[in-house]
């Protein structure tokens, strides 16, 4: 915050404008006299806690406060220079760090087999069929029960995946770099995540009938070997620039990716055209992206993961760097303490749901998918895809001030990302702690409701926000941690 | 009688709008009592206090809203509870209306209007510090209005102002002018060379309107909250307020307003300002004078530093009018003796102690009551008595007396109907925030106590603090006044002086 000029410290004059909190009676003396009186909404900070508010004002010493704005500001310009390029497709046992044979990754933070949501463990259950582990479900529930593999999250592996997020060793994911100039020890960073198996019945949303086993060997045996053919011959595919359009088109990279999957598809088309091993396979591979208008999720997922990944281990950074649910717990981690969940109870989506279906069936939110909240997108992007605004039960205004309302808790503006119905203003970007803390205002979340029961699937989609525990503890770790630094 | 608590999780209201809601409600039929407030603890003692109690309140949060409501049956209370949701949901304040243009943070707004420099606060106590801490930090001067800061956060945050050459006018800082501009309750006066500060808001505004009728004029009122004259405050913003004044160069005449200031504070003061080299004036509130010396001159009232500063400023009159208006005053009958009791109800805290000070002088017995007079109690003690109508048990839940009547206005009619009463003696202090046309609801309450009095005579003495530019113009409302019988004094202190004259029968003295 900028001091006043020289010329304007003396108050024995004419105020030039009054910024005015409360009753407003109390300002009537100075609209009276013509002075401009700008009235500032007012909540109680820190919903009224006064432990909270004595933390939050330790974070505001000036000393302090400053050493956090330069780190945020550090943060902010880290996110904003990396380049996400997407390069290629491997199988996660060879590609992605720390995957082994008896490791499966899911969404969220840590978890364990008994205290895994409906569609987390009919996913697992999948998995072992897919793996071969397993010959039927039941004996899929006993290995997992039985401690047959591990559970990691993907976010332990720069990985991430919608919903159930499922990664099992033999699975093709897509692989991103960052091609701007963060690299670490002079490599490019990755992130990683699986291909979008479409809608219907899917392991992510905790299905695993054989048609969902089969989909998923189409999809390792046919589809991952004639698009990696293709982005081989095509080469990179600079992924923000491509997400940029695809914003303007009325996407916002979480809920609606419809235009991303169109401009994906005209990328990679000639290519694969040239490269696949027949018409028949090209047309099979075309056909399943065109029919998937999620295809471009499990990229703008990544995507963000890399962006987020450019600002951790900041140490007085106060901005949130991962938002993820495994259908139980919703876990945040900050760009300061990087490891490090911060853990509360998932919570249901308020949303609209498919003919009959109602709230009672739904699974607590689920999904890594809040990457892209995180990264200044989705929900905090709503203003842009006016289009799923009424999916989500609300009015293309309510958008517009969902966007706005989230810049109340963000740390800037991304000017790649930019909001035709805002005046072509950035999306709001990288979730300030502090903010949250003190307005008492929860980043929104456009996200996907699965049923509560294995194997059944999607179920409607809304809104939701995380818990509050996660950023009351984050909050006093973080306080805890500036007080160290 | 049946009565419903409901709670409506986190939904945040200021006080202001939750008062109009509260006395809608009660407006309904077949309900007693109605409040709606945020559940901070504070509220939910009051709730105690009135007899609203559950389990449900008591795990209440600060942030939540509750909805208390008691009438003659179930069914007036569902039909209260219906409108209560009705209001709520069509919340049409202009915060909603104009959502988009607003900023939703302090923070927010300092970015968007980096030229303000002055941050006005009128939030709830509680949270009035963490908001002042913000705008000083960003290096912004602060009004204050708020009160229940707790004093050692006003400590700290006039220390912090201090350190960086900043204004933090408050806690509890009724008024202030800056540039001829009016912050808080401030009358609308000419400008001149007479600079203020003071720890009193009402004293601040009767001194202010007062030199505005002398023909002088206010360059700048600085307010500085009522503890800020404590031992413990040090008067650290009054020190910062008058050398404000002192470098000022609209500023040739300063005046000094305070209550009970601690002695040590009080000597301190005495040395800053004699070396001032410009005239001062001093009024310390509820103290008799001490002796002037060194440019240095304390008062006995509010208007005798006033006429002082005028005079000092060269001002076209250093006297108000001799005469109170004597108005339609009903006939005092030559055979009426003893004029009863006298009952003092104001509206300014610091004109009730003016006045019971100047009662005190002239050897009257005066009491000020610690507790609310109730209805269907007799009177307190044999002595006069003065009640300050702002104090806190009267005030609870409820707006200021200078801008909510009601509490004052019910004393009137049942004090003034009381036949051991005699004397009735009262302030109206107008300006930007307070009751829009006031006088009037003063006039019916009059009118009603006379008509339950019969034949038995009720005298009654007014002063009315403001000035004709004010929005209720001050001419009017003593108009109106006048006309319903009282006798209107251009100051409190010659209010009481003329009550008191009446009390002891000092006849054609003045009138």
């Amino acid at each position: 915050m900028k001091n006043l000029p020289p010329e304007n410290r003396n108050p024995l004059k004419i105020p030039q404008t009054v910024l005015h909190l409360g009753l407003a009676e109390v300002a009537q003396g100075a609209r009276g006299a013509g002075v401009p009186v700008v009235e500032v909404d007012f909540v109680p900070p820190c919903g009224g806690d006064p432990r909270r508010m004595a933390l939050l004002d330790e974070l505001s010493r000036p000393a302090l406060a400053a050493r956090i704005e330069e780190a945020n500001q550090q943060a902010l310009k880290r996110l904003l220079t990396a380049q996400p390029h997407l390069v290629g497709i491997g199988r996660a046992r060879e590609v992605v760090p720390g995957m082994r044979d008896d490791l499966f990754l899911h969404a969220g933070p840590p978890i364990s087999w008994e205290r895994m949501s409906g569609p987390l463990r009919g996913a697992v259950m999948g998995g072992l069929l897919l793996e071969g582990r397993a010959k039927d479900p039941q004996e899929a529930a006993r290995l997992a029960a039985a401690g047959a593999v591990r559970f990691e999250p993907c976010h332990a592996h720069q990985a991430v995946g919608p919903m159930a997020g499922l990664v099992t060793p033999s699975m093709p994911v897509w692989i991103l770099e960052d091609r701007g100039p963060n690299g670490a020890d002079g490599r490019p960073r990755r992130a990683f995540c699986t291909l979008n198996e479409g809608l219907g019945k899917v392991l992510r949303y905790g299905a695993f009938s054989s048609e969902v086993i089969e989909r998923l060997r189409f999809m390792a045996e046919t589809l991952a070997p004639t698009l990696q053919a293709a982005l081989e011959a095509r080469g990179p595919i600079d992924l923000k620039t491509l997400f940029a359009q695809a914003l303007q088109m009325g996407d916002e990279g979480h809920n609606r990716n419809r235009a991303g999957t169109s401009l994906l598809f005209r990328e990679l088309a000639p290519a694969l055209a040239r490269t696949a091993r027949d018409g028949e396979t090209a047309a099979r591979v075309l056909e399943f992206i065109h029919k998937n208008d999620h295809f471009f999720l499990n990229l703008t997922m990544p995507m963000a993961k890399l962006l987020l990944m450019a600002t951790e281990g900041i140490p007085l950074a106060s901005c949130v760097s991962i938002m993820a649910r495994n259908g139980t717990d919703f876990g945040i981690q900050l760009s300061a303490l990087p490891g490090r969940w911060f853990v509360g109870p998932a919570q249901v989506v308020r949303g609209l749901y498919f003919p009959g279906f109602s709230e009672k069936d739904a699974n607590p939110d689920i999904g890594d998918s809040a990457i892209t909240e995180t990264a200044g997108f989705g929900g905090f992007a709503m203003a842009a895809a006016p289009a799923i605004v009424q999916f989500v039960g609300g009015t293309p205004e309510d958008a517009l001030n969902t966007t706005r309302r989230m810049a109340g808790i963000t740390l800037g503006a991304n000017p790649s990302f930019a909001i035709p119905s805002l005046g072509f203003s950035g999306a709001p970007t990288l979730i300030d702690l502090r903010k949250v803390i003190e307005l008492g205002r929860l980043p929104t979340i456009n996200t996907g409701i699965a049923h509560r029961e294995p194997g059944v699937g999607q179920v409607g989609a809304g809104l939701v926000t995380p818990p509050w525990e996660c950023f009351h503890q984050a909050f006093e770790a973080f306080v805890a941690h500036a007080r160290e630094a | 009688m049946p009565e419903r608590i409901l709670i409506h999780r986190a939904q945040y209201h200021d006080s202001a709008y939750l008062m109009r809601l509260s006395r809608r409600l009660a407006q309904s039929e077949g309900i007693s009592e109605a409040v709606v407030v945020m559940a901070t603890e504070m509220n939910r003692a009051l709730l105690a206090s009135v007899g609203f109690r559950s389990a449900e309140l008591d795990s209440a949060r600060p942030l939540d809203l509750v909805v208390a409501l008691r009438g003659k049956d179930l069914a007036a209370l569902e039909r209260a509870g219906a409108e209560c949701e009705r209001l709520l949901s069509q919340d049409d304040r202009p915060a909603a209306s104009g959502a988009a243009a607003r900023p939703a943070s302090l923070r927010e707004a300092l970015r968007e209007h980096p030229q303000a420099e002055l941050v006005s606060v009128a939030v709830p106590g509680e949270y009035a510090g963490h908001v002042a801490r913000q705008a000083i930090e960003a290096g912004r001067h602060v009004f204050l209005f708020s009160n229940n800061v707790p004093l050692e956060q006003e400590i700290a945050l006039k220390r912090e102002a201090r350190a960086r050459d900043l204004l933090l006018m408050g806690p509890d800082c009724g008024t202030a002018i800056l540039g001829g501009v009016g912050l808080g309750f401030a009358n609308r006066v000419r400008r001149g060379p007479v600079g203020l500060v003071g720890a009193s808001g009402t004293g601040l505004q009767e001194v202010s309107s007062l030199l505005h009728q002398l023909g002088s004029g206010v360059s700048h009122a600085i307010g500085t909250g009522s503890r800020d004259l404590s031992a413990e405050v040090g008067a650290m913003m009054t020190e910062a307020g008058l050398r404000l004044l002192a470098a000022d160069p609209d500023t040739r005449v300063i005046g000094l307003i305070a209550k009970h200031p601690a002695q040590e504070v009080a000597e301190r003061l005495h040395r800053l300002l004699a070396g001032f080299g410009k005239p001062v004036v001093v009024r310390f509130l509820g103290q008799p004078a001490r002796s002037s010396s060194a440019g240095v001159k304390y008062a006995d009232s509010l208007e005798e530093a006033a006429c002082l500063a005028a005079r000092l400023s060269g001002a076209p009159r250093d006297r108000l009018e001799d005469a109170a208006s004597s108005g339609a005053e009903s006939p005092v009958e030559p055979e009426a003796s003893a004029p009863g009791r006298l009952v003092g109800l104001f509206g300014g805290g610091s004109l009730a102690s003016e006045a019971a000070l100047t009662l005190r002088s002239r050897g009257l017995p005066v009491e000020e009551p610690g507790e609310p007079l109730l209805p269907g109690q007799p009177l307190p003690g044999a002595a006069h008595l003065v009640v300050d109508c702002g104090e806190e048990f009267y005030t609870r839940g409820k707006p200021h007396p200078m801008v909510d009547q009601t509490v004052r206005c019910e004393l009137i009619r049942r004090l003034g109907a009381d036949p051991a009463v005699g004397v009735l003696l009262f302030d109206l202090v107008l300006g930007d925030g307070a009751h829009p046309d006031p006088a009037p609801e003063l006039a019916q309450a009059l009118e009603a106590a006379r008509a339950a009095r019969g034949r038995r005579p009720l005298r009654v003495f007014a002063s009315v603090t403001g000035t004709e530019l004010d929005p209720q113009d001050a001419n009017r409302q003593r108009g109106v006044l006048e006309r319903a019988g009282a006798r209107c004094f251009p100051s409190a202190w010659r209010a009481a002086v003329g009550a008191a004259d009446e009390l002891l029968g000092v006849r054609g003295k003045d009138a």
